[in-house]
Parts: structure tokens; sequence; C-alpha cells
């Protein structure tokens, strides 16, 4: 919940900032229909979030605003400096509330009531206010609340002309906040008492706006009638002091009068502490935000992404000449430089560590499209389907994100039009009606797994061969596996549904999707039951510009093989690997096909009596590499080899070694693939 | 701005190529390297020479003689690298080109080219668009783009595929 809270927060402080932005303009330019709209779309924005993720304050104080543009929006006021002074001062609050979880806090509790009574105030004048008179209006509105003492003792016989004290008292209260302290002190004892007398006196405290006269005039109608003080005890609203009212009505429990120089002596005592402290909060949160809301809102900023590749870049630069620094250092063998080259070293790396951290975005950024989708394509085709993530906080690079969204638009097409069945159909096979898409992400090693599998009519294993075999693809007689039919399917110009739909099987099918996960490095997998669901795993790298990778050398020339995919390293002799028929190696009592690189790479046979092995994954088997010497352990900066070699697939890229020279980074799956289906060429002639 | 200054001037980098002579427009020159090391590429065409390290930057050779259909380069203390920038796919690609030797920068005015020979040339004649005299010696003026286009490349790699099966065929028959 705090990351979606996290997460309205920034996006509100972008919201704020396009309002301020919109109301700077308006002001030279008040009738400009497009921007009031702006600001009110951004103000509607802010409403519904702030009420979504349990701003509610936000929310109601929004909401208010919102009213006020409304009516502008309807041409039912137009607006003026008063309504955008009041809009901005909103706005700051607004930023204020936002790093608040609730108005506790006495000067912002003082500043809402103020501005939400402003906006009120605006909404409720049916004419337009001048600018000047407003801002008059409003000046008096802050500074005129004076509070007042009065005491007020009516004559005994006032009943008789059929005044009611009381009714002066609730007059009272409808020009200011008031609180009043009947004395009964002067009731005589029960035989002396007459009903028709009036014995009552009252202390009355009062905070308002109006003036000494507006308040004799309530009782002008008895003021030869009674005895009537009226003091002004203090220049503020004492009622907002609530101490200072406790302290009077505690007083006026012990004794029998107040009077008027005690109410003075309390005001006094408490204001020193108590109200020049709410005077400063007050003068604070009305000459702006509080110091606090900044800090809060640059808890995360945004730069732009060319910044961000920037900065990559630079870092790269940096690892490849710190690997200099490192070569050279070891060859000077002073001990001085070198403990500066190992700093350096730390220091690169902790910053390039960084640097990749601040690129690595969570797939979450995506999953809102997708639920799209599935949502629009599922009633599209009459379908009952449900998405569900796991694991959106997997972090990838940004640009492998980018990259991703296509392809996985396109497998969660294919999922909704072909795996998941109608509801009838599923309710037939005893499923429940609602089709179940679960994408999952995780990681696993230095790669990410994203998994999309869907629990609907699988693919029919049986029915690809066919159709391969119809296209011309495989042999009739050719044997495959399971993995290797499914497969299949990547292929270009393979789809089964035969039927053209909309939404996918217009040709561009599973070999693009292979395609583009291939430019970004990533794997795609397939996995079907019949009826019981596909599921398909991509396997992604997780940055795209520096691998840890081992360094070997062949033919004199080095490259880079990638460390995730290195399992062990033997050493075997000459004779063991060339001119082997079957290209098996019996390692650590198991037989391993493998690859001479040499060989492989159309290079003269070496003449060292002993090779080195490098064990790599490959799919789920193990396959030895054959190269003349490992070695060792180094950080590859990737970078492709352009244009012109992009054909080039079984080089994932270059990298700049230490001497300047160019290594280049293999990728060990492609070329296991390579020439494993040469080899399976030349079996397959040979019969 | 700076473009078309460049493209507006009649400057053109001459070059050798065993005893021909050729020149390219200044404006797609972007540097000239002595040789260094070039990290070849397995299993890429002949004339893809491999990449260099151009400060930081991984840059592809290719060897402008084989490319058109001469012997492959042989390297002498005068072999360069020019530098250029063309045009492919769209894109703006930085590539270098393995030469002989560089000999100077030539003014040419419009009215010195002539349209190139439309027979007889051994060269691959749609990488030439004129030719020019330069002391009584005829210099081709080579169009760059067309030299390192996508479409050149695929004719030629199509090529090295044949030669592959060739070789996939050779093997089977052991």
């Amino acid at each position: 919940m705090d990351k979606f809270k996290n997460k309205f927060i920034e996006e509100a402080t972008d919201n704020i900032k396009d309002l301020e932005d919109s109301l700077l303009l308006i002001e030279n330019d008040i009738s400009n229909k497009d921007l009031i709209e702006k600001i009110f779309r951004s103000m509607h924005s802010l409403k519904g979030g702030g009420a979504m993720f349990g701003f509610s304050h936000l929310s109601d104080f929004t909401h208010n605003l919102e009213n006020l543009y409304h009516l502008i929006r309807e041409g039912k006021k137009t607006i003026n400096r008063r309504i955008l002074d009041v809009t901005l001062a909103s706005i700051d609050h607004m930023k204020v509330l936002l790093t608040v979880d609730n108005v506790s806090d006495k000067s912002i509790k003082l500043r809402h009531g103020d501005l939400i009574q402003q906006v009120l105030d605006i909404i409720e004048g049916t004419n337009d206010i001048g600018i000047d008179s407003g801002n008059k209006e409003n000046l008096n509105q802050q500074n005129s609340i004076k509070s007042y003492y009065i005491y007020f003792e009516p004559e005994q016989d006032v009943f008789k002309d059929g005044t009611n004290p009381l009714f002066l008292i609730d007059e009272l209260h409808t020009i200011g906040t008031c609180k009043a302290f009947a004395h009964l002190n002067k009731v005589p004892e029960y035989h002396k008492y007459d009903v028709t007398n009036c014995y009552t006196y009252w202390e009355i405290i009062i905070s308002t706006e109006e003036d000494v006269n507006s308040i004799s005039d309530v009782f002008i109608f008895i003021e030869d009638q009674c005895k009537l003080e009226i003091n002004e005890i203090a220049d503020f609203d004492i009622f907002t002091s609530t101490i200072i009212i406790e302290q009077i009505s505690a007083l006026s429990q012990e004794r029998n009068d107040v009077g008027v120089s005690n109410i003075q002596e309390i005001i006094k005592r408490n204001s020193i502490f108590d109200n020049n402290l709410e005077e400063i909060e007050k003068a604070i949160a009305r000459s702006g935000p509080l110091p606090s809301v900044k800090e809060n809102v640059i808890s995360s900023i945004r730069v732009s992404s060319s910044k961000l590749d920037q900065l990559m870049n630079l870092v790269s630069e940096l690892v490849t000449t710190q690997a200099r620094l490192t070569l050279f250092a070891e060859k000077s063998g002073d001990s001085e430089l070198l403990s500066i080259s190992e700093n350096i070293q730390k220091l690169s790396r902790q910053l390039r560590d960084n640097a990749f951290d601040i690129v690595l975005i969570p797939i979450e950024t995506m999953l809102t499209r997708f639920q799209r989708l599935v949502r629009d394509l599922s009633k599209e085709l009459n379908k009952n389907v449900i998405f569900v993530a796991e694991g959106a906080d997997t972090e990838l690079d940004k640009t492998i994100i980018e990259s991703l969204t296509d392809p996985l638009l396109h497998i969660l097409r294919n999922c909704i039009d072909h795996g998941i069945e109608s509801p009838e159909t599923r309710k037939k096979l005893n499923k429940p009606e609602q089709g179940t898409i679960i994408l999952k992400a995780f990681y696993s090693g230095a790669n990410v797994h994203i998994q999309i599998h869907d629990d609907g009519a699988g693919i029919d294993i049986n029915k690809i061969k066919e159709k391969a075999v119809q296209k011309g693809l495989i042999q009739n007689d050719t044997i495959l596996n399971k993995k290797e039919i499914l497969d299949i399917v990547f292929l270009p110009g393979f789809s089964t549904v035969e039927n053209v739909t909309g939404v996918s099987g217009r040709g561009v099918g599973m070999d693009v999707v292979k395609r583009k996960l291939a430019e970004i490095r990533g794997e795609v997998e397939l996995d079907t039951e019949i009826n019981v669901g596909t599921t398909l795993t991509i396997k992604l790298p997780l940055t795209l510009s520096i691998i840890d990778g081992l360094l070997v050398k062949i033919d004199n020339k080095r490259y880079v093989l990638p460390l995730s995919v290195v399992d062990k390293i033997f050493v075997t002799e000459h004779q063991n690997v060339v001119n082997k028929y079957n290209n098996l190696i019996i390692l650590d009592g198991d037989q391993i096909p493998f690859y001479y690189l040499r060989e492989e790479f159309d290079l003269p046979e070496g003449t060292q009596e002993s090779e080195q092995v490098v064990v790599v994954a490959y799919e789920d088997r193990k396959v030895g590499l054959v190269v003349d010497e490992v070695e060792g352990e180094y950080q590859a900066v990737l970078k492709t080899l352009g244009k012109i070699y992009k054909k080039q697939e079984m080089i994932s890229g270059a990298t700049i070694l230490g001497d300047g020279t160019v290594a280049l980074v293999l990728d060990t799956n492609k070329i296991i693939n390579k020439f494993s289906q040469v080899n399976l060429n030349i079996k397959n002639k040979e019969i | 701005m700076a473009n078309e200054t460049l493209t507006n001037i009649n400057s053109y980098l001459s070059f050798n190529l065993g005893e021909e002579e050729f020149a390219t427009h200044v404006s797609k020159v972007l540097n000239i390297l002595e040789r260094t090391e070039i990290t070849e590429v397995p299993r890429s065409p002949d004339y893809m020479k491999g990449v260099i390290n151009l400060r930081g930057t991984v840059l592809p050779v290719i060897d402008t003689r084989i490319k058109f259909g001469m012997t492959p380069t042989e390297y002498t203390t005068n072999t360069c690298i020019v530098v250029m920038e063309v045009e492919m796919e769209g894109d703006t690609v930085h590539v270098g080109a393995l030469v002989d030797s560089v000999q100077a920068v030539l003014e040419l005015e419009d009215s010195q080219i002539q349209p190139p020979p439309s027979i007889g040339s051994k060269y691959k004649s749609e990488f030439i668009y004129g030719m020019a005299k330069n002391n009584e010696k005829f210099i081709m003026l080579l169009n760059m783009e067309k030299v390192f286009s996508s479409d050149e490349i695929v004719s030629i790699k199509e090529k090295t595929n044949e030669g592959e099966n060739e070789i996939d065929k050779t093997i089977t028959k052991e």
C-alpha cells in the first residue's frame, strides 16, 4: 500500500506542478478555455487519486476547488485575481496535505479551514467581487477578529417588559464565537424568591469581527434596565486557544465573578506562550508551504532518460579506463600506484552498481497496459479472463523493459485469442468459467525470468508437426522430441490457427516475438499440455551494458564468455578434441558434447598440447567449448558491433580490454545452436 | 549549418587502392587513422575485416580492396583507416575503410566531374558516381553510401553463404 501511496504522491506532485503552471499562464489569459479545462482535469485527478489512496483531506479540499472551477468552466464565474490568489494559496496547501497523513497540526488545520472558507465564499458570491473589494474583504476578515468581555446584569424586573435575557445571549452567538457564564449567586433564599424576577447575571466572552457598537446594539432595548460593561480583552480570537477558555471556565466555577482583570491576566499569561506561537504558526501557514514539504518532495526526482544513458556511457568508459589503469599499475609494480588503482577499482565498481540500480525499473510499469489489454480483448472475444501478476517488483534495465512490452502484448493476445477457451467450452471441460493468465517474474542468477501461463486449451504437438510438414519446414520422417516440435512455433511463417482473426495470427507470429526478444538477448521457451494450459518462459539478462565475463584466448585473440553460463573448466589433451568424429568428450565421468572453437571459427588447428574446455549450460544440457587458454574473469562493458555486423549472430557484442584492444563477446547459446544445426544438416544429408 | 557548409564545398579526399586513385567527398570523412590491430570477427564475410577500438567505441573496419573486387589489402606503413560517416537504413553509422594510402585533399569543381564509364570497368561501377581528371590521371569519385549500403552487403553475404555450403558439402563427402 505504501508503494502505491508513494506513487500517488509522485503523480500528485506532478499534477500540482501542472496546476501551478496552468494557473500562472491563465493569469495573463483569463478566458483561455483550454487552460481552464486543464486546471479542472488536474484537480479532478488529484481529487480522485486522493480519495483512492486515503488522502481524504486533500480530496475534500480539492473537491471544493473543483466546484469553483466547475462554475468557471460553465461560464457562471470568471476568473479574477482573488480566485487566482486563493487557488495558488490552495495549491501550496495541497503540497502540505500531501506530506501529512491527517490534519492534526494546528497551523495546517487553521489554514485548511481558512482556505476552504475562502473558496466557499467565492462560490457563494453570486456576482463577481471586484479585485479591490475582494482583497479588502479578505484583509478585514483576517485581521479584525477581536475578543470582548461583557458583563451583563439585567435589573430584577426585566421580565416585566417581556424581555428574555437568554434571547440576547442567543443573539450574541450569531455575531461571533461566544461563551457565557451564568452566575446564580444573587438568587435569594427560597422564601424571598419571586419567580417573576430575574436574579441571574452573566459574564460573556465573545470573539467577533464586529466592533463594540454592534455588540452593544444587541442590548439596545434594555440599555436602561441593565448593568452592561463591554471591554476589549484581546485583539485576536481567544477561542483558538483552548487553554485560555479552560482556565476561564475553571475560574468561573471557583468564584462568583471572574472579572475582566482576571480574564485579561489569563490571556496575557497564555498568549506569551501559546498565542504568540499561534500567531507565528498562522504567519508561517499564510506565508507559504512549510519547509518540511520540500524535503519530502525531493525524495524522488524525474530525470530524462537521455541523461541516464549518458551516465551509463560514462560509467562504462570509466570501467574500461580503470581496467587500463589496473593493467598499467600491475606492470609498473609501484606499490603506491597499485593501492591507488585498487581504490579506483573499488570505487568504480560501486559506482557501476549504483548507476545500474538507477536504470533498473520494476516491470510493474508495464502491467497496467497488460491489464487493460486483457480486459478489453476478453470482452471483445466474449471470454472471461482474469490477469494476475506476480513479482511485479522485479526490476529490469529500462531499455529491456521498453523492448519487452510489445512481445509480451503479443504473447498475451495469443493467450486470450488461442489459449483461453470460451466460457461454454470451459464449462464442458469442467474448468472454472473464468480463465486465468498469470504473469510471473522472478530472478534466477544473473537473469530475470518472466513466465506467462494460461490455463487454456494448450497446443496440440501433433498439429504443429502436421503443419510443419505441410509447410515444408520439416521432413515427414524427422523424429523430434516435444521441445524441438514446440520450437517450430518460433520459426518464421508458422501459425497454427487456420482462421485469421483481427487480434492475432496475421502471419506475424511467434517468430517476431522471438526475434524481438533476441535483440535484447532474451530467450523464449514454450511448454504446453493439452487442456491444461501453456507456459511461455522468457529469460532475460538483468542489464544490457555490462556483464561479468570469462576472458579466453583462441588463436592469440581474446574472447569473452558470459560468466553466468559457465559451469566448469577442464584441461584436456589436444588429441582428445581434434579429428573426433562424434564430438564427445568424457569429463567427470559424463559424456559431454563439445565444439572445438578454432575449427568452428575457421581458424588453423592449434599446436599446443593441452586445451581447455569451458563447460557451459545450454538449455538443460551441458556443452563444452574448447579454447586455447582461459585468462580469467573480466568485467566486460558491452558495445554493439553496429549495424554492419547485425547478421553476425554468434557475437553478442564487443568489449575494450585494458590494453586498448577489442575482445568479442560470444553468445554461447547462439554458437551452440548454430553449430548443432550445421551438424544436424550434415547428418541428415548423410542419411 | 555546419553540414551545409561542408556539402557546399568541393573538397575531396583522395586515396589509393593499388595503382588506382579514388576520392570521396570530405563531408563523409571523420578521421584518418593509422592502421591499428584489428580484431577479426569469426565467420563474417571476407571484406569485413573486423573491429577496432576508436576512443572507446567499437568501429567496424571494411577492407575496401576486397569490396571492390581486388586482392586483400597487404599492410604497409602507408596503410590507413579512413573513418567515414554513412547512412545505413536511415541510421548514421561510422565505418572504417582500409586503404593503401591517403593522398591529398583536392578541390574539384562540378564542371570537372564527368559521368562514370558505363562498361569496361574492372570495378563495381555502381559505387562510382563520377570521374575527375587530375594531373593527367583519372580519379574515381566514390559514393560511400552505395559502397556500404546494406543491399551490397547482403548480396556479398549471399555469396559467402554459398561458399559455406560448399564447405559443408565437402565435409559431407569426407
